[in-house]
């Protein structure tokens, strides 16, 4: 059992709705708590947690709205999140170029700061054929079964 | 019991709605549209070619499948029920209708002059529009909003880029033979006032079959929007011509014999000029074209910055703000809304109301199962290449969602 924090930055709900689902997917398992992340600040992370953050992307591959203010403040504040692990989950849509962009930037964002990112990025794509969630819940339990063999908490 | 009615299921009536039951799970929400069918902009005004866009109805099947929010379709406020009725039988009404009619251009009547609005909905199947226009010849696409470079990119798309749409048959063979012979989208403003989505701009760069040239650009000086029209000069991957003029103010038509426009005057950046035109596409923004007076109801809101008309009445989305804004600008709109709905009501004491049963009990709606049986016959009478036909006539719309209810 992992105590799971899951982030979601959105723009038009799709990110908060697919977060909903991976919480979902989890909670049977796991003790799995949801936050916006406007609702979260970089002093706010804890070591002894698995953060799994999804993110869109918006505008010219940006954060999506609700993220700008958490990105804002690592920036200023440069934490230093040693130690601390997350996955990463992206939205986009590839009729814009910079579809999978949003996400990368939360991904350099942890990465500067010391943060270790489990598993690989994925990015969903809204005009390609696959459902959002037909991806993520397999990413989800990928990172988590990482997650307790890095962090040493047994199933 | 408290009981909402939100009268128009567009984005802006479905985030109202899923904010609502979030907040509120144990509430009546129940979601009216004149239409048979449910999510307005989002399935008629989204362009086709843009399905990742409309992927959030997959957000509102749950706001119907899941929260408990009921459709009905086929209810015309101010005809099958009045304003003051809903009133009466909902602790509030939201009025989420949108504006549907194109902006007055002020340069007369002509053939060959359309409004965006128009003819987007004869693109996009709607089943009040009218027949596809004659678009032909030197076309002028006025505006610099998202709404103009839709309509630029659909126009300018060849067959093959059209893949996966939704774009319908008849709209499809009608794009395929348009006889268009060039494309200018003209502003009115400067290039770093356009409105247009630096995005959207860049997305044209992806087109297969144009030669873009992009005149009136001042230096980028850091402005998204003139550093991605910059990117898009000189692009040439195709005979389509497509030119963008700024800070260009029309000044009148000139038609031929027969009364079709054939030139548009302009005051350009260093005079007055002359420009060929036998279509000119006019996206300079919407109107509410319904029943309702939005213009009295907004002038005499209480609070028309969070939408809050008169006790128990509201406006969401362009309704309230008018015809700017993007969906997720309106959904942060419909979540503020719904805050301020919530405290509103808990605050008056519980009446019994009416609801849903204020429609005479004769009036036939469409209701979210329904629906769903003629969402099924749109996916699955898709053409290859296609990822949905729509049912373009209310008739049809009617007649299928009952048929298919009695099949086995």
């Amino acid at each position: 059992m992992m105590n799971i924090v899951i982030l979601y930055g959105t723009e038009t709900g799709n990110a908060e709705m697919l977060a909903e689902d991976i919480q979902s997917g989890l909670q049977a398992d796991h003790q799995v708590e949801i936050l916006n992340l406007s609702d979260f600040a970089p002093g706010d992370f804890d070591r002894g947690r698995l953060y799994l953050i999804v993110s869109s992307t918006y505008g010219d591959g940006e954060l999506p709205a609700s993220a700008q203010p958490f990105g804002q403040a690592m920036k200023a504040q440069t934490p230093d999140l040693t130690g601390v692990v997350f996955g990463l989950f992206g939205l986009g849509d590839s009729e814009y170029d910079t579809f999978n962009l949003g996400s990368k930037v939360v991904q350099d964002l942890m990465e500067e700061a010391g943060a270790t990112m489990l598993g690989e990025r994925i990015v969903h794509d809204a005009s390609g054929s696959d459902m959002a969630e037909d991806l993520a819940l397999p990413w989800a339990r990928e990172v988590v079964s990482l997650a307790e063999t890095r962090i040493g908490v047994a199933a | 019991m408290r009981r909402i009615a939100i009268v128009g299921s567009g984005p802006s009536g479905c985030f109202t709605a899923q904010a609502l039951l979030k907040a509120r799970p144990g509430w009546t929400v129940d979601v009216f549209d004149t239409l048979p069918v449910p999510f307005g902009l989002v399935r008629y005004g989204v362009a086709p070619d843009h399905q990742g866009t409309k992927a959030i109805t997959r957000q509102f099947e749950r706001v119907f499948e899941r929260q408990g929010a009921r459709f009905f379709g086929n209810v015309t406020l101010g005809r099958d029920v009045t304003l003051e009725a809903l009133r009466g039988a909902y602790d509030a009404v939201v009025l989420a209708t949108g504006l549907a009619g194109d902006r007055d251009h002020g340069l007369g009547e002509a053939s060959g002059i359309v409004g965006a609005g128009a003819l987007t909905r004869s693109l996009y199947d709607h089943p009040d529009a009218s027949h596809l226009p004659d678009v032909r010849g030197d076309v002028i696409v006025l505006g610099n909003g998202n709404v103009a470079v839709d309509l630029l990119r659909l126009l300018a798309k060849t067959a093959d880029e059209l893949q996966d749409s939704d774009l319908g048959p008849a709209a499809s063979a009608w794009l395929a033979a348009r006889p268009v012979k060039s494309l200018t989208i003209l502003g009115r403003s400067a290039a770093a006032a356009a409105r247009f989505d630096p995005v959207m701009i860049r997305e044209l760069g992806k087109l297969q079959g144009v030669t873009i040239r992009v005149t009136d650009l001042p230096p980028a000086g850091g402005n998204k929007t003139v550093e991605a029209l910059a990117a898009l000069d000189g692009i040439a991957t195709g005979p389509r011509s497509v030119l963008f003029r700024f800070g260009c103010q029309p000044a009148g038509i000139g038609t031929d014999a027969g009364g079709r426009i054939r030139a548009l005057r302009v005051e350009g950046p260093s005079g007055p000029e002359i420009l060929p035109c036998d279509t000119l596409i006019t996206a300079i923004g919407f109107r509410c074209d319904g029943a309702l007076d939005r213009d009295v109801l907004i002038a005499g809101a209480e609070d028309a910055e969070t939408g809050r008309i008169a006790p128990g009445l509201y406006a969401a989305g362009w309704f309230r703000r008018g015809p700017r804004g993007t969906i997720p600008e309106n959904r942060a709109d419909s979540i503020a809304l719904a805050e301020r709905i919530v405290a509103d009501v808990e605050a008056m004491p519980v009446t019994q109301r009416a609801g849903v049963d204020v429609l005479p009990e004769s009036h036939k709606v469409v209701d979210w199962a329904a629906w769903k049986r003629l969402d099924a016959i749109e996916t699955g009478q898709a053409p290859p290449g296609r990822c949905r036909t729509k049912i373009s006539t209310r008739h049809d719309m009617l007649k299928l969602s009952r048929q298919s209810e009695n099949a086995p």
